[in-house]
């Protein structure tokens, strides 16, 4: 009771208010969907605690529960076809991915490959483009009427150069556009591994192809398993690029959840589909901690070393024409979507007949409103990720609370179209009937999101020294006054460094504005999935880019910021 | 201004006790120094008297109120933190007013709290009253930084922040002032002029004040009483001299000043004098104990180097210089004698003739300064 009462103080009532947050807009849900899993109807799990008569529906339901769902899983054809080929397309996507980038990080890294600065600013194309519009891409150079197929046809090809609407075309988009999320940490390990093993081998008379194969390669591979994972993961989680591109004889997990759940209603399907969704990124987030964990031997010496770059003509040359042909893909993909957002008609022909700023204009009269939407709702997430990861920050640093820690990565492992059912059948009822509303929306958001920002703070609040806050307390103020005057503005630029990543992911965010949004609340996102499915590519094209640009400036004032830092 | 009194205090922290039996009364208005080497635990102590650490047993009170259960934030103690804790984000102004916002915030309404913080946040936005505005002034004119009130903190020198960081702990006039290491970070030259400042407004003040050292020089200087710790127990409580001339074990004898220490045996007692044997050396004492293996404790000033025509010493040896110091006023030598090494200082005048290593020369001790524990 004394120790209760203790913690009755202002920061503690914070305190618990953060464990509510996300224990009941986290946790719950989460159970939530494994629950109905087995009673295959929603169950109200907020209802039953004020309302028996909700609460002995429950326990109806509850009595009910079976597991046709997981012999579902083995028995429909769907579930199983979707389940493997998610798994067999992830794989192809990761082991392609290592492959492009083992010549390319080692160009970087190692060698004076020509266009290196060039090459390496090109990359990060990718990871601006949100996938469905990179889908939305392929679709217009690829498609029927697309400039690449005109070329493939009038070189004398037959039909289509590459089918956009197939497994292989899904492969290929998250090929080209998830490749830098592998590429960077692959360039540090080449930068990081020891250059003195290698020249001891090329001392022992081996070649120095041979010396790459058996000593620089080896040295590299921990540190590529545990990459291969991340875009395993990232693939797996996709949801941009499939809902696209997969055409209705291919099933992947994230397409069925989603049409179960939005074009069936099928609660039980849906949630046995996010059961094993979640499953599959829990055991490769695992696997992936275990192994950036276990096998390090990348710095196997703590002294500086000056790695000297391998300057043979053949090899950068031929490096530098692989590395360019990797990032000319993306590039002309986005290229190909101004183009058409400026094109009056782009028939099958290699450019269109005319330009017009008029797709733009339509869009800033008609469409004005999911850009203040995407806005709105950013904002909203933005602020509601702040307070939350300011305070998550103090209670992981000074109070050493891991359960808060543990909880803030479950976001990242989570694939967002299964939180995005989680909470859709979690708040489907009264009292809590949140489903549809902006705020479930920006709670989604900012939830999802919050890894970045707690990262992002935690770093800020370990720098900050505890006795700044000690020293407030003994002038008489309160912990949480303490909080709220020295410690926040003390955090203001890990926050604010922290924001601009927020914002730009929710802006790019796919899965959970197309499951959740409502149409008074549609977002640029959403606008543009709807265009697309509409085809109407002109309009769709015209707010890509706004996106885009939207988030390429946020990106800039981070960089600028980062750099003032410094 | 109020009393400090600990009683039976004791810390562990996860099994580890790094605090046990301590007991201290510090009267009002008095200026105790904890002293110790560093892990000896009077940080924990002072802590545990600022409210960070909870004690494991024991009693704290404050001005005759047990204040174990007070909050931190609820005790009034000011504290000089090592490191100076100034907020980095305010001027030296708002630093110092911060004592005087909480005040504030406590005791106005809903919409002046809004303004308080405000102000708290951004001091251009929100005005300080008139007796703040005062009373901040005055502490800094008092601590001489009166024309640096716009400044930043980090834009002024060491001392000046320490100083920011006590007109901040006294414009809240705690019952208690608390110092953790306050010189510590400061060069040779600026620690001499602090400990006069500090002692000064202390006493001034007559503020209750208690700080932490591992400088002997600094505690015996400024304190009017010390306190002796070591491995979390305090051995020791005087004034500077008391602890100086009747340390109560070789440690302190050792740690406060520098003391010759040697081993050796009472074989008998005559007429209030004991008769100590050391290795091949009789050494005679004025000072009596109760057993019969004794530390010696002979300070260097008490050993007095003599030249050939001087008066006669109850202890009297011979030896030769090893290595002599020249230290500006004295001049230290270490002298073997027989199998032992002494230090011996003796003051220097000019004109002095400094003796030079392999000198033979005869030292004198009279039996008062020899002291037996």
């Amino acid at each position: 009771m004394k120790r209760f009462k203790k913690s009755l103080t202002g920061i503690g009532i914070v305190k618990f208010l953060i464990y509510l947050f996300f224990i009941m807009f986290l946790i719950i849900p989460l159970i939530s969907v494994f629950l109905v899993s087995f009673t295959d109807e929603p169950i109200n799990l907020f209802g039953s605690l004020i309302s028996l008569d909700t609460l002995q529906t429950t326990i109806a339901q509850f009595k009910s529960s079976t597991l046709d769902n997981f012999r579902a899983v083995f028995s429909n054809s769907n579930y199983l076809d979707a389940l493997l080929n998610s798994l067999f397309l992830s794989f192809i996507v990761s082991i392609v991915v290592l492959l492009i980038c083992v010549p390319i990080s080692y160009g970087i890294a190692r060698t004076k490959m020509p266009f290196k600065k060039t090459i390496s600013a090109l990359c990060t194309i990718p990871l601006i483009v949100p996938t469905f519009i990179s889908g939305y891409a392929f679709i217009i150079m690829f498609g029927r009427s697309g400039w690449a197929t005109y070329i493939y046809q009038s070189m004398g090809g037959d039909g289509l150069l590459l089918d956009p609407y197939s497994f292989t075309g899904i492969a290929i988009v998250q090929i080209f556009f998830f490749f830098p999320y592998a590429l960077w940490p692959m360039v540090a390990a080449f930068k990081i591994s020891d250059v003195s093993l290698e020249e001891a081998s090329r001392n022992m008379g081996a070649k120095s192809w041979l010396t790459f194969i058996t000593v620089t390669f080896p040295l590299v591979i921990p540190g590529m398993l545990s990459t291969a994972l991340v875009i395993f993961a990232v693939s797996f989680s996709d949801f941009g690029t499939p809902i696209i591109l997969a055409p209705t004889d291919l099933n992947l997990l994230v397409v069925s959840a989603y049409r179960e759940i939005s074009g069936f209603f099928n609660w039980g399907g849906a949630a046995i589909l996010t059961v094993i969704m979640i499953a599959v990124a829990g055991f490769v987030f695992w696997l992936q901690h275990l192994f950036s964990k276990g096998k390090n031997y990348d710095s196997v010496s703590g002294k500086p070393k000056q790695v000297k770059l391998n300057d043979n003509k053949l090899l950068t040359v031929s490096l530098s024409v692989f590395s360019g042909l990797v990032v000319l893909v993306p590039l002309l993909a986005m290229i190909t979507v101004f183009i058409q957002s400026i094109a009056t008609t782009w028939g099958k022909d290699p450019l269109p007949t005319g330009y017009t700023l008029a797709h733009y204009k339509t869009i800033f009269t008609s469409s004005l409103g999911n850009i203040q939407n995407s806005v709105v709702l950013a904002l909203g997430a933005l602020i509601l990720s702040i307070i939350v990861a300011t305070f998550v920050s103090y209670f992981v640093v000074r109070q050493k609370s891991s359960t808060l820690d543990f909880m803030t990565t479950i976001p990242l492992i989570v694939p967002g179209i299964a939180f995005g059912i989680a909470l859709i059948q979690t708040f489907n009822a009264a009292p809590l009937q949140l489903t549809g509303t902006a705020v479930i929306l920006i709670i989604a958001y900012s939830i999802r999101r919050l890894p970045y920002m707690v990262r992002s703070t935690v770093g800020t609040m370990r720098s900050i020294k505890a006795d700044i806050e000690e020293a407030a307390v003994n002038l008489g103020a309160s912990t949480l006054t303490a909080a709220i005057t020295i410690i926040g503005p003390l955090m203001l630029p890990g926050i604010a460094a922290g924001s601009i990543l927020v914002f730009i992911t929710v802006i790019k965010e796919t899965s959970i504005s197309i499951l959740m949004a409502p149409a008074e609340w549609a977002p640029m996102s959403l606008a543009i999935f709807q265009n697309i499915l509409r085809a109407e590519y002109y309009s769709a094209a015209a707010m890509s880019i706004i996106l885009v640009v939207l988030v390429l400036v946020l990106q800039g004032i981070a960089n600028w910021f980062t750099r003032k830092q410094s | 201004m109020g009393a400090v009194v600990i009683e039976q205090l004791t810390k562990d922290f996860s099994g580890v006790t790094v605090l046990q039996n301590i007991e201290l009364d510090i009267k009002e208005g008095e200026f105790f120094a904890l002293l110790g080497p560093s892990g000896c635990g009077k940080t924990t102590t002072m802590r545990c008297i600022a409210g960070f650490e909870q004690p494991t047993t024991g009693k704290i009170k404050i001005g005759g109120k047990v204040v174990n259960e007070v909050e931190p934030n609820k005790r009034n103690c000011g504290m000089v933190f090592q490191s100076y804790a100034l907020f980095p984000h305010m001027n030296v102004f708002d630093n110092v007013a911060y004592s005087l916002n909480i005040k504030q915030l406590k005791a106005s309404n809903p919409i002046k709290k809004i303004g308080v913080y405000t102000r708290m946040l951004n001091s251009k936005l929100v005005k300080y009253s008139k007796a703040i505005e005062d009373k901040v002034m005055n502490i800094l004119e008092y601590v001489e930084l009166a024309d640096h009130a716009t400044k930043l903190t980090s834009e002024l020198s060491g001392g000046q922040q320490q100083r920011v960081a006590l007109a901040r702990a006294l414009v809240m006039e705690p019952e208690v002032l608390l110092m953790d290491e306050p010189l510590s970070n400061l060069d040779q030259k600026l620690r001499h002029t602090m400990r006069n400042t500090i002692r000064k407004i202390q006493q001034e003040l007559k503020i209750t004040t208690i700080f932490v050292t591992h400088d002997q020089e600094e505690a015996m200087s400024m304190a009017d009483r010390v306190a002796v710790m070591k491995d979390g127990e305090i051995l020791q409580i005087g004034t500077p001299t008391d602890l100086y001339s009747n340390p109560q074990t070789p440690f302190i004898a050792d740690f406060v000043g520098t003391s010759n220490i040697l081993s050796g045996n009472i074989i008998r007692k005559e007429n209030g004098i004991s008769f100590v044997e050391v290795g091949d050396q009789q050494v005679k004492s004025t000072s009596d104990v109760d057993k019969k293996d004794v530390q010696i404790v002979i300070r260097p000033e008490s050993i007095i180097v003599l030249d050939k025509n001087s008066q006669d010493y109850d202890n009297y040896f011979e030896g030769e210089v090893k290595l002599s110091t020249y230290l500006g006023s004295i001049v230290r030598y270490d002298i073997t004698v027989g199998e032992y090494n002494l230090v011996a200082d003796t003051t220097y005048e000019s004109g002095n003739n400094i003796l030079q290593e392999g000198a033979k020369v005869k030292l004198g001790v009279s039996p008062e300064r020899v002291l037996l524990i």
